[in-house]
């Protein structure tokens, strides 16, 4: 019997040898062209960024130790083998490939990544954005991970306390080289207009392709590093050069996609049966892990009956997410029931309350719960007219950022759709600036405590409101960062929100029991469907993108991770 | 004479330019500081997703960057670094400031010059043709098309002549391409549709104003006595009543190309991709990035001033009866 398995996979490896010799010889050459509208970077030197497109420069010219394919399936890049955790959960060992080197042809070292933790993450004078990724609560006090050298290759993270979904930060380590960052060492202003981060010119091998130029609001460009470490071997990457170019809109990203004066550009949804008639481009629909909800105001400020969960159950009844998606994502998108999007490995559907979908899309159903909670009356005809406690028609406000036409569209449903029940909603489009200021932030009233997202619960925003239409985005391997929005005292709990059961689901999730993965899926599993029953917020619809390529890039794998593999992309 | 009053009042005005710079520089500055917002607004999605509490990201950039220290250290700062040729470094850029300006006042300077140069030009001959064949069929077809002109949004023509020349006919790439050597014939062409855009507006306003100063000139006893005195009407119209219809015209255009430096081809920018001042400025607005907005602010004040003094200097010599002492 072994002996047959042998010769069935050894004949299995010839034939995937075979197939991927008999593959089209890919060669190198051409500029491939990124449009995108979302707006510029801030910084090549990425320690100091906070925002993604940041990220997503220096990324094309620095890997981080893993990442994952559209199945979150590990792909090693600078780790020679995926991060080993101890069985209690508190030491992370990495190990990274001997084989990476800085552009002065020195070796990356553990003692590089060590310092890039130590020596600048955690340092008081750099003040990193993400710092409270690398600390943990112990003994009531704040303090850092510990990372250490173990040998040329090899460092540990250890950690006092577990935290399953640790293993995912670490993961994402990136580098920066010691011998140039010591220099700048204490001086954040040296260290900022540090030639050598702002140009990017230490990476080595270590990305798929080398900086060349970015103009500020035009393009960010890269060249083919022929030296990269995954792709000296198979001529990788293939393009010549990668440029990021940015639109102002995506009305002209369009237009110079369709001309075909760039690759590749994102298709807005009620743009995309227009692109796929054309035989030149290519369009694809991807699983995004953004969503959209309606906030239910909880605080002192908001309708008192938002208190009650089945006041916010009613609500969520009448509000159809098919609705939503069809009339404001063109049909992109999938109703959403919990923050934890399908494609994350923790979906749980099981148990779950559907409420928007039918069965739970009743407005009969609503009325009842509005009429038990004394929200409602039965008139002699038997009919319910739902009312407030005054006896008078029940009228409440919604409010969303002024610009953004998806939820301002999402308001004018919700406002129709509440109106079939006989509640009023009045609409307010207000600045972004307005939105965060007035009616997220917080403060206990008759104190002078500096306004915040969540300053507790008895905490009220300057301006009341009932509901509000947002959206966010979910890490689908580590949605347990979504409780900044859940936990009483979570950072952005700006709705009011405290369920004890709820903070301790989110508090075991992060515990030594989550490490089981069994076990984790099991705990999201309750938490996803305790908060469908809580109904703090209406989960309305998880996005889907549309992408577009010229018909001549080929090697994409489209999908949630679409990029993972974009070096081995490559012009037909 | 005329030397004496003009150099003396050159210096009367560059001396009240610096006093009106700093008034400038200082009340820019505090409006932007003052203001409710902070630069880590715009981060709030992204530090939800992460999980991240967005007061404690909030506070570290404004650490970072000085934000956090009070308001007259700051502008002390700032204004002790603009003593020194400092203007300070663009957080939302993360290069200077000065660099930054230095980087992209072309793209904007080419494209409301040409606009303002080709709008002028076809504008005031239209203006004078409308005028002086007033309620000709050309005269009404040029008011028809004016009005057409003033009233297009930028934004609507830009994208209307990129699906036109660019993706229906291929005659133009649909966007500025910055790697095309600014001197060369290339780069007129991929100007060709900005300047279009932006141009028509400007043109369709001089039109109007051009038309309307001519016949305003054309009904004077100067220009009936030209004509009695036997002139030929192209001495009439071109010295005569031209000369002084042109006046207000100067201000106009003068103050057009002034929109360099503040925005005003910001939505051409945005259309056609070019990384003009416009939206630079812009951007470093809604990014908070004070040192860039103020900088910005102080050049667009000296501009419009020297443009001004620019503007006064030309009357004096087009018009001799103006003295300004």
């Amino acid at each position: 019997m072994k002996v047959k398995l042998k010769i069935l996979l050894l004949l299995l490896a010839s034939l995937s040898l075979l197939a991927f010799s008999c593959q089209p010889a890919r060669e190198t050459g051409g500029i491939f062209i990124s449009g995108t509208s979302a707006g510029d970077a801030e910084t090549l030197n990425w320690i100091l960024a906070a925002d993604s497109a940041s990220f997503g420069y220096a990324g094309h010219t620095v890997d981080s130790l893993v990442t994952y394919d559209n199945e979150w399936r590990v792909q090693l890049r600078t780790a020679a083998r995926d991060v080993e955790v101890s069985e209690d959960g508190l030491v992370y060992t990495v190990t990274i490939r001997d084989d990476l080197r800085w552009s002065d042809g020195s070796k990356v070292t553990a003692e590089d990544y060590v310092y890039t933790l130590q020596g600048l993450m955690f340092s008081d004078w750099l003040n990193y954005t993400y710092k409270s990724d690398w600390q943990e609560e112990v003994g009531g006090e704040t303090v850092f991970v510990t990372p250490q050298v173990v040998n040329e290759t090899t460092f540990t993270i250890t950690r006092q306390t577990v935290y399953p979904e640790f293993i995912y930060m670490v993961r994402t380590l990136t580098p920066y080289p010691k011998y140039i960052a010591v220099k700048y060492e204490g001086d954040i202003e040296a260290f900022t207009q540090a030639p050598e981060f702002n140009n990017l010119t230490y990476t080595g091998n270590l990305g798929p392709y080398k900086f060349v130029e970015w103009l500020r609001n035009d393009k960010f460009v890269v060249e083919r590093n022929p030296e990269y470490y995954l792709g000296k071997d198979i001529g990788a990457p293939y393009f010549d050069q990668y440029i990021v170019k940015l639109f102002g809109t995506s009305a002209t990203a369009h237009a110079a996609l369709e001309a075909g004066d760039i690759s590749y550009a994102g298709i807005d949804p009620d743009k995309v049966s227009k692109f796929k008639k054309m035989d030149w481009i290519n369009v694809y629909t991807v699983p995004t892990s953004g969503y959209l909800f309606l906030a239910y105001n909880l605080r002192d400020n908001g309708w008192e009956g938002l208190k009650i969960r089945e006041v916010r159950q009613a609500l969520s009844l009448v509000i159809s997410k098919e609705l939503i998606i069809e009339q404001v994502f063109y049909g992109f998108g999938e109703p959403a029931f919990s923050f934890i999007p399908k494609v994350s490995p923790w979906y749980v559907d099981e148990g779950v309350d559907k409420y928007g979908v039918e069965p739970l899309l009743d407005e009969e159903e609503a009325e009842e719960l509005l009429l038990n909670a004394g929200y409602a009356t039965k008139t002699t005809d038997g009919s319910i007219e739902v009312e407030n406690k005054e006896g008078k028609p029940l009228t409440l406000t919604l409010v969303t950022n002024a610009g953004n036409e998806q939820r301002e569209d999402v308001g004018y449903l919700v406002k129709e759709q509440l109106s079939a029940i006989g509640i009023e909603v009045e609409l307010k489009f207000v600045p972004w600036a307005t939105l965060l200021r007035k009616y997220l932030m917080n403060k206990t009233p008759g104190t002078d405590e500096e306004p915040r997202y969540n300053n507790g619960i008895g905490a009220v925003s300057e301006e009341p409101w009932d509901l509000m239409v947002m959206g966010f985005t979910t890490l689908p391997l580590s949605p347990s960062g979504q409780d900044v929005f859940y936990l009483t005292k979570g950072g952005l709990n700006f709705l009011g929100f405290s369920s004890p059961q709820v903070d301790e689901l989110f508090g075991r999730i992060k515990s030594e029991e989550a490490l089981d993965e069994g076990a984790r899926k099991e705990l999201y599993a309750d938490l996803s469907r305790l908060i469908s029953e809580e109904q703090p917020v209406d989960f309305l619809a998880f996005q889907l993108a549309n992408v577009g390529f010229q018909k001549n890039v080929r090697g994409i794998e489209p999908g949630i991770n679409m990029g993972y593999n974009y070096h081995l992309w490559y012009f037909e | 004479m005329r030397k004496t009053w003009l150099r003396d009042y050159i210096i009367k005005r560059l001396f009240y330019a610096v006093i009106i710079a700093w008034g400038v520089l200082t009340i820019t500055f505090i409006l932007v500081r003052v203001g409710p917002t902070s630069p880590a607004d715009k981060y709030l999605a992204n530090l939800a997703a992460r999980g991240e509490d967005p007061a404690q990201v909030t506070e570290a950039i404004e650490a970072r960057y000085g934000l956090d220290k009070p308001i007259h250290e700051q502008y002390f700062a700032y204004v002790g670094n603009l003593a020194r040729g400092d203007w300070g470094w663009s957080f939302s850029t993360s290069m200077p400031v000065i660099e930054l300006i230095k980087k992209h006042w072309i793209y904007s300077f080419q494209l409301i010059l040409l606009s303002t140069f080709l709008a002028a030009l076809v504008g005031i001959l239209i203006g004078i043709y409308s005028a002086v064949r007033q309620y000709s069929k050309t005269d009404y077809i040029a008011t028809f098309f004016s009005f057409i002109g003033i009233s297009i949004p930028n934004f609507w023509l830009g994208v209307m002549l990129i699906l036109l020349f660019a993706v229906q006919f291929g005659l133009f790439k649909t966007y500025y391409d910055t790697s095309v050597p600014l001197f060369s014939l290339g780069n007129l062409k991929q100007l060709i549709l900005p300047v279009v855009t932006l141009g028509t507006g400007m043109m369709a306003g001089y039109t109007r104003y051009t038309r309307s100063a001519m016949l305003d000139n054309l009904r004077k006893d100067f220009v009936r006595t030209a004509r009695a005195k036997g002139l030929p009407e192209t001495t009439v119209i071109g010295k005569h009543v031209f000369r002084n219809a042109v006046l207000p015209l100067v201000t106009i255009i003068m103050f057009d190309l002034g929109s360099i430096v503040f925005g005003g081809a910001y939505l051409t920018e945005i259309i056609f991709g070019i990384p003009g001042l416009g939206r630079i400025s812009f951007n470093a607005i809604f990014a908070d990035d004070y040192a860039v907005v103020v900088a910005i602010t102080l050049l667009s004040a000296f501009l419009v001033l020297f443009i001004n003094l620019a503007t006064d200097i030309a009357y004096a010599y087009l018009d001799p009866r103006i003295r300004y002492d």
